[in-house]
């Protein structure tokens, strides 16, 4: 090749980069098929999800999919839940991957809804009708139901049945007093009461839940922080804030850098009675060998008269259809399998996690085992309703500065700072 | 002076390997071992790791890849950059710091700032979601930091040597290839490992890039192990022995020309 | 011009890199003066009020510029004084030399993502390395739990990652030095010390430079690092400028965090210059 012409493909080649780069939402509409969800049940499907610890279940369940649908491929497209929320979602908008995905709820799934990617779901009967209706709620975006929140989870402590039993503590206590000395007791005994990822923003935030549901003023107040209309510096948060001061005894051992994997091996060694993140690590804290019985177990922060509510819960993992994908009558194919009784409860007792399926027999022990939660009073997680993330650190941020010493008072105006500045 | 030089260097060097070994020794534990006794050598080893690490992955396929990319990413980035340098150094007056300055403004641009638009640039031009892409932004985004170490080489070796060369009527390139390059060996030598490092291990965009799995990279590969709640370490640990083996290796084969090719010329006091 | 072919040089370098690299930086960044975010069509064009929160009114961000501040004076010193002396101690062609070398070069081939991970279990206070040494001698920390400290806790993490890329730098430093120069100062009677003070040191000051400008970008852009040790977002005791950035984004307000990048960026290129005087003076 000549100098010449290597340098006029060079500049052709500057010309077309110049020419692709986009404007503000600047996306090119891909084609969409005008089959919908009536196009045929065939091609290599991308479903993609952040649960790389499913994987192997999913596999099984695609198996049995495509022996239905031999027309089909599935394949997992997996991003860790951290990437999950910035890399994925581009892809999944563009249509890169993802004819079917999921999403977290609450400002993952505004946010996707708002992008106009969910497919709308009010249409299929069929499907809606094999799920608990109530649980789908999160899925739901005012009229229309454009997700299905699949797993159902307990954002709550978890407890060690048996060591709780041998102190003699079988029936939990049912108020703030109560529960510091239930945890007093546990100390007393040798046992660290609580293990708390402090850590790890993402599992430390989880206690923050069943912290506030008996204190807050309405349901969702934790989502009027954004709108100013709740302030950090309110008395019921500040009183929240020296409750989890009053914890400061009963946690591990330098909590506010303990990673979520350390303080699940405290528990499931049996150094520490609670773990306080979630139902949802039940599966991991099996696999560092916990032979003992597990429950749940949430703080009630009020006079046992004044709780509303025993515990915490959460419908996520929301399953969805890309309306950018040319398959999608494949991936609502997809979406009926995972909603067949049978393979929510392979899905379920496979990676310990209840599902909002109806009619799914759960033989996994610690799903037996938490199971009655199901029909207690339980508040639909309320740290999901904060949509911006810089409101969300705050406030959690507050609770682990608290917990390492900071003042309530002064963590929350802190807080209240920050909230103000990013309205 | 030498027992004391020999003790600083033991001392660094045990705090270097025990990081090492606990990676390498935890690729063989269960995670209960592995917290029980994070230091100790494994007392019941276990090839469990291995197996699942090698098994779940389609490992050959995603080895291929990362030599494929860094093979053909890290020498083109090497020559535009040597190339770029040689000029920045020797230019005359304003030039050649115009053109050092365009790059070295690079090293502070934040990739994410860049992340999106380059998203769809790429996807516009056909090249995402291909190891030709990848390749690519590679070369791209480090030429910046390539021209910025080999341009404050270059500076340092001496115009007399160029300028007698060229007395001698040689013409820039053959200047630039007959003194520039066989004196900046050292620097080269330096520069191609930097790159090697920097293309092996990038993470943004392979993440952003890539969605065929049979076109990941090793880093993309290695985050399988990161649950959504926790991370299981022995494997995440073997993955990371298995990703750095063809590292280690090539750094062993090679470093008889690299290190030494950074150390030739004198022998020092 | 004597020799207009080296103005060819760099042509093809350029044209890449403006084409994959200046323009979609321009284009990321042009949207500092709106509140685009990221993904609906429409933005309100808002002037120069991003920059005014980002430098006035913004708790995180100057959180995260002290933090970042710390960090990188940590590493400079620390990561620069410890690469010169590894480079100065193997300078020497032996065997024993070359397989230290190879050995402190070994971290930095280990991905960042690995790297946060061993540290996060060296640090954990409960099992951690650090902790099971320093107990017997009545230490104890919450390491990255720590306020105050934890960003330092980081530094070394840094530091023990990318000390032997910079001891490499050196080496090449050193080896440009004409051995002739020693020779002469040893015959002239020069102890180690002095032919270090008044040879190596005044030689190396480009590499020095280089160093220096290098670990500073590097401890802005410490990105995957704190990640993986922190989570993500970080703890405002972990967050500096680029996962602040970062987090901007994944916060769905673009025009906001290009705002925030423009000003990293000036605070590199200050510190930078900063960085580029004292590194003179110091070599005088």
């Amino acid at each position: 090749m000549s100098n010449l012409s290597r340098r006029s493909l060079l500049f052709a080649a500057a010309g077309s980069a110049l020419a692709a780069c986009a404007g503000p939402g600047g996306d090119d509409e891909k084609s969409t098929s005008t089959e919908g969800f009536d196009g045929p049940v065939e091609g290599q499907l991308s479903f993609a999800h952040w649960r790389a610890e499913d994987k192997d279940v999913l596999e099984q369940i695609i198996a049995s999919f495509v022996a239905k649908n031999p027309k089909v491929t599935v394949r997992q497209d997996i991003s860790p839940s951290n990437d999950y929320q910035t890399t994925a979602l581009q892809k999944i908008r563009g249509g890169a991957v993802g004819d079917a995905f999921t999403a977290f709820r609450g400002a993952q799934f505004t946010q996707i809804a708002g992008a106009g990617v969910f497919a709308d779901l009010s249409g299929q009967a069929d499907l809606l009708s094999k799920y608990d209706g109530k649980l789908i709620a999160a899925g739901n975006d005012k009229t229309k139901q454009l997700g299905l929140p699949y797993q159902l989870v307990f954002n709550m402590p978890v407890t060690n049945v048996d060591l709780l039993a041998k102190y003699g503590y079988t029936d939990l206590p049912k108020d703030w007093d109560g529960f510091l000395g239930l945890l007093d007791g546990l100390k007393a005994k040798g046992v660290t009461p609580i293990a708390w990822p402090g850590g790890d923003a993402a599992n430390a935030g989880q206690l923050l839940n069943t912290m506030v549901m008996n204190n807050i003023p309405t349901d969702d107040a934790l989502g009027k922080f954004e709108t100013g209309e709740v302030k950090a510096t309110d008395e019921w948060f500040v009183n929240t804030l020296k409750q989890y001061a009053q914890l400061r005894p009963y946690v591990q051992n330098g909590a506010n850098g303990t990673s979520a994997e350390a303080a699940a091996q405290l528990f499931a060694t049996q150094k520490a009675a609670l773990l306080a993140t979630g139902s949802f690590q039940a599966g991991a804290v099996r696999k560092l060998g916990a032979k003992f019985p597990l429950g749940l177990y949430a703080p009630i922060t009020t006079t046992a008269d004044k709780a509303k509510y025993e515990g915490v819960f959460n419908a996520t993992f929301i399953l969805g259809i890309n309306a950018k994908s040319s398959k999608q009558g494949a991936a609502l194919a997809w979406l009926k399998h995972l909603a067949d009784p049978a393979v929510a409860a392979l899905y379920a007792n496979g990676t310990s996690q209840h599902v909002t399926v109806k009619d799914v027999e759960y033989t996994n022990e610690d799903l037996k085992s938490f199971a009655p939660w199901l029909t207690k009073k339980t508040l639909l997680a309320p740290r999901f309703q904060f949509n911006n993330l810089d409101v969300r650190s705050a406030i959690e941020n507050a609770t682990v500065q608290v917990v390492g010493g900071t003042d309530p008072a002064k963590a929350a105006e802190a807080a209240q700072r920050v909230i103000d500045q990013k309205k | 002076m030498k027992t004391g030089r020999r003790a600083l260097l033991g001392f660094y060097s045990l705090i270097v390997i025990v990081p090492l070994l606990v990676v390498v020794g935890g690729s063989f534990k269960t995670t209960q071992q592995l917290f029980d006794s994070p230091f100790g050598l494994p007392t019941h080893p276990t090839l469990d790791n291995y197996d699942t690490v090698l098994r779940q992955q389609n490992l050959l396929r995603v080895l291929g890849n990362s030599i494929t990319v860094v093979a053909v990413s890290v020498p083109v980035t090497l020559i535009l950059a040597s190339l770029t340098a040689y000029a920045a150094a020797r230019l005359p007056g304003w030039w050649g710091r115009v053109v050092f300055g365009i790059f070295a403004a690079g090293l502070a641009v934040p990739a994410q700032a860049m992340m999106i638009p380059q998203y769809v640039q790429f996807d516009r031009l056909g090249l995402r979601n291909s190891l030709t892409g990848l390749m690519l932004i590679n070369v791209v985004v480090t030429l910046p930091v390539a021209v910025f170490i080999l341009t404050g080489f270059m500076r340092t070796l001496p115009q007399e040597l160029y300028e007698a060369a060229e007395l001698d009527g040689a013409g820039a390139w053959t200047t630039f290839r007959k003194i520039a390059v066989p004196l900046s060996f050292p620097s080269l030598a330096a520069t191609s490992i930097f790159l090697v490092v920097m293309h092996w291990n990038d993470l943004l965009y392979p993440l952003l890039f890539i969605d065929d799995p049979a076109k990941r990279t090793l880093p993309l590969a290695l985050l399988d192990f990161q649950g959504e709640y926790l991370t299981d370490y022995p494997l995440l640990f073997t993955g990371v022995v298995v990703a750095s083996v063809p590292m280690v290796l090539a750094y062993a084969f090679l470093q008889r020309h690299f290190v030494a090719g950074i150390t030739a010329g004198s022998v020092k006091g | 011009m004597k020799q207009k072919a080296l103005l060819l040089f760099p042509v093809p370098a350029l044209v890449l890199y403006g084409a994959f690299f200046v323009l979609p930086a321009v284009q990321g960044l042009q949207y500092s003066t709106t509140d685009w975010d990221g993904y609906s069509p429409s933005f309100q064009n808002v002037g120069l009020d991003n920059f005014r929160r980002v430098v006035t009114a913004d708790d995180q961000f100057s959180n995260a510029l002290g933090n970042n501040l710390k960090f990188l004076l940590t590493v400079v010193l620390g990561q620069t004084v410890l690469a010169l002396f590894l480079a100065v101690l193997l300078a020497a062609r032996s065997r024993g030399s070359t397989w230290l070398r190879g050995l402190f070069f070994l971290p930095t081939i280990l991905s960042s993502v690995s790297v946060a991970f061993v540290w996060k279990f060296i640090y954990d206070p409960n099992f951690g390395l650090a902790d099971q040494l320093l107990r017997p001698l009545g230490v104890t920390s919450s390491y990255l739990g720590d306020e105050q400290k934890a960003v330092f806790f980081v530094g070394f993490a840094q530091i023990w990652f990318h000390a032997g890329q910079m001891m490499i730098i050196y080496l090449a430093g050193i080896n440009q030095i004409p051995a002739e120069l020693y020779e002469a100062a040893r015959t002239d009677g020069a102890g180690r010390w002095q032919q270090f003070r008044h040879i190596t040191w005044p030689l190396v000051a480009p590499a020095t430079a280089l160093v220096v400008a290098y670990t500073t970008i590097q401890s802005f852009k410490a990105f995957d690092l704190i990640l993986g040790l922190a989570g993500n977002p970080p703890r405002s005791a972990l967050d500096i400028l680029s996962t602040r950035i970062y987090t901007t984004f994944a916060n769905n307000q673009l025009g906001y965090a290009a705002a925030e990048s423009v000003v990293f960026m000036l605070a590199i290129a200050l510190v930078t210059w900063l960085q580029n005087r004292a590194t003179r003076l110091a070599h005088r």
